[in-house]
């Protein structure tokens, strides 16, 4: 390659900084979330709390009676319905996105159907900026009655994560050759028998790869949550927002235990799906 | 499929029956049955809503006054209005491009410097890459948390700042109160956020580069910076068009982040089109009004994906 092997000392440097600059954030939200409330915003900042504490945790976990003299008393309700609210949505969401864009990607990619602008016309759904749809959406769902109901909000979800499955899932079927469903159908398959036993399972590692990377939009979607939901249905990163705004005060060190709990899933499944990342995030254009 | 192929399938196979094997080369129903699914899914969540937006753009309907059917039906009023006399919305989408424009720049740079870092010998590889990627996985609204905390005046950057301006006293920056300021903490929050997609896929980019014209290069006595500009660059040049149009798309929505950290202010120095859009229509209810602006956005938005698609399908697509 163009640069040697060898590590400078300007390599070092700017390694460090790098990972300083990475990880410092993510340090910063872990530690706050075992910090007791005095030190939330403690003048000079505490690095690292010298008495750790889980009530923020439970705070978000476990109903207030026990807490009490704690500033987790302020929390008004624990984080359970927006944990529950949050799988519930982006598990229906990601079935529902990835059983429609298989279907969609395998007429694409086997069929071709509508040439070139069948993929793009789905794809440029992903560009339009969720708020500017959201108020069509706020009357659409007034009438029919979807607003504040977790339907409503797993079709939103669904809806503006399709182009990804599409685009992934397609990138996949591309990359099978055509020829072993040819052959499956010679054996006397039909065609949906073939897509089913052949296609279908050789692509399964790809297609668990796009679930986990759909099921990580979903997860994070915040702002139809914000807007199509009244008091019934909360998400977790609704609920984040809502610590913020709450009445008794800046409830950061609750708010930084919910955030730990709601990003833990999303970095486990980012590491197991790193090999399949930038082909998600590129819809399916780098392959690596 | 050939000829003699299909002459022998009767004999090996069953007579074919059902909907779609009538011949083995016409998909028949199955590519429309295949499609419809995402299709009903677009048109009830995209195009349905963008013409419902269109209609109430056309209207001055505001929710107090009752159901959107009885509204009034005032042609472009909005539009007139919003172009020719509301300067926060045209401010609001060129602030938006200057924020994308200074953002990506960063984060090309950035995530460029990195690739290259880690063509070179780096100990402990997968786990420092693993770490550089982790700020890809957080949600933006906990990015949007975590920066809030750390730009607090009390907090740990005015602390690390005063550290290295060698001064005892904590500089007292009061990074959301002042219009640069707040800007530049959504910039660095924005940078820290996506520098690792740039990463990412320059990595994957700069691996894939073919290695036999860069060894006649360095034969040829080119030097390094002479090798990237002329043989690594090109060759990469495809996978940079494709990381800036994915993430042109991404941060002209940018909402969630700014949400949490400034709320758009101080004033409007870090207002975006996503949270002008949304004071108007979720807190005024002024939602005719801000159909209206959204329709604009819409529009733009339709016209950028052609613009910024071109490159990309033409390289997605060259394959097939």
């Amino acid at each position: 390659m163009f640069v040697s092997k060898k590590m400078t000392w300007w390599a070092w440097v700017a390694l460090a900084l790098a990972l300083f600059f990475a990880v410092f954030p993510i340090f910063w939200i872990v530690s706050t979330a075992f910090k007791p409330s005095t030190e939330w915003v403690a003048i000079p900042p505490v690095w690292i709390s010298g008495q750790p504490t889980l009530d923020n945790f439970s705070a978000v976990f476990i109903s207030q009676a026990g807490a009490a003299e704690t500033a987790a008393t302020a929390v008004s309700e624990t984080g359970w319905r927006a944990i529950f609210g949050s799988i519930i949505i982006s598990i229906c969401a990601t079935a529902l996105s990835i059983s429609v864009g298989l279907a969609a990607s395998l007429a694409i990619s086997r069929y071709r159907f509508g040439g070139n602008s069948t993929p793009l016309m789905i794809l440029s759904g992903r560009m339009f900026p969720p708020i500017a749809i959201a108020i069509p959406f706020l009357v659409m769902f007034n009438s029919i009655g979807l607003i504040d109901t977790y339907l409503g909000l797993i079709l939103c979800y669904a809806a503006f994560t399709l182009p990804f499955s599409v685009w992934m899932i397609k990138s996949f079927i591309d990359d099978l050759p055509q020829e072993i469903e040819e052959a499956a159908m010679l054996d006397g398959l039909s065609r949906v028998q073939a897509h089913i036993r052949f296609t279908i399972p050789l692509i399964r590692g790809g297609l668990i790869s796009t679930s986990l990377f759909i099921f990580i939009l979903n997860w994070s979607e915040f702002l139809f949550g914000l807007v199509l939901t009244a008091k019934d249905v909360v998400t977790i990163p609704v609920q984040l927002s809502k610590y913020f705004a709450a009445t008794a005060g800046q409830l950061y060190g609750v708010q930084a235990a919910l955030a730990v709990v709601a990003v833990l899933p999303l970095v486990v499944i980012g590491y197991f799906i790193q090999t399949h990342l930038v082909r998600g995030l590129t819809f399916g254009a780098v392959k690596r | 499929m050939t000829e003699t192929t299909t002459q022998e399938v009767p004999e090996m196979a069953p007579p074919p029956s059902g909907l779609f094997r009538r011949d083995p080369n016409d998909p028949g129903t199955l590519p429309l049955l295949l499609i419809i699914p995402s299709q009903v899914l677009l048109m009830g969540m995209m195009v349905f809503p963008f013409l419902l937006e269109l209609w109430i753009s056309l209207t001055n309907w505001q929710p107090t006054f009752g159901s959107l059917w009885e509204a009034e039906f005032i042609s472009y009023f909005n539009y007139e209005e919003l172009i020719l006399y509301e300067p926060r919305f045209l401010q609001a989408l060129g602030r938006t491009l200057l924020f994308a424009v200074i953002c990506l720049s960063l984060e090309f740079l950035l995530g460029l410097g990195l690739a290259i870092l880690f063509l070179k010998a780096i100990p402990a590889r997968k786990l420092l890459f693993s770490l550089l990627l982790s700020p890809m996985m957080i949600m933006p609204v906990v990015v949007g948390y975590t920066w809030f905390m750390l730009f607090q005046t009390n907090g740990p950057i005015n602390q690390i700042i005063g550290w290295i301006s060698l001064q005892g006293d904590l500089p007292q920056v009061e990074w959301f109160r002042h219009d640069a300021t707040a800007f530049a903490s959504i910039v660095v929050a924005e940078v820290w956020h996506w520098t690792p997609l740039f990463f990412l896929v320059l990595l994957s980019g700069l691996n894939a580069v073919p290695q036999n014209p860069i060894r006649a290069a360095v034969m040829l006595g080119a030097g390094p910076l002479r090798i990237f500009w002329s043989v690594v660059l090109p060759n990469l040049l495809p996978v940079i068009i494709i990381a800036f149009v994915i993430r042109s798309m991404e941060i002209l929505k940018i909402f969630d982040e700014i949400f949490l950290m400034t709320r758009g202010g101080p004033g409007t120095a870090t207002e975006m089109v996503s949270q002008y859009l949304y004071k108007l229509a979720f807190q005024d209810f002024r939602l005719a009004y801000a159909a209206a602006a959204a329709f604009i956005v819409l529009v733009l938005t339709v016209i950028g994906v052609n613009l910024m698609l071109r490159p990309i399908t033409r390289q997605i697509l060259r394959e097939e």
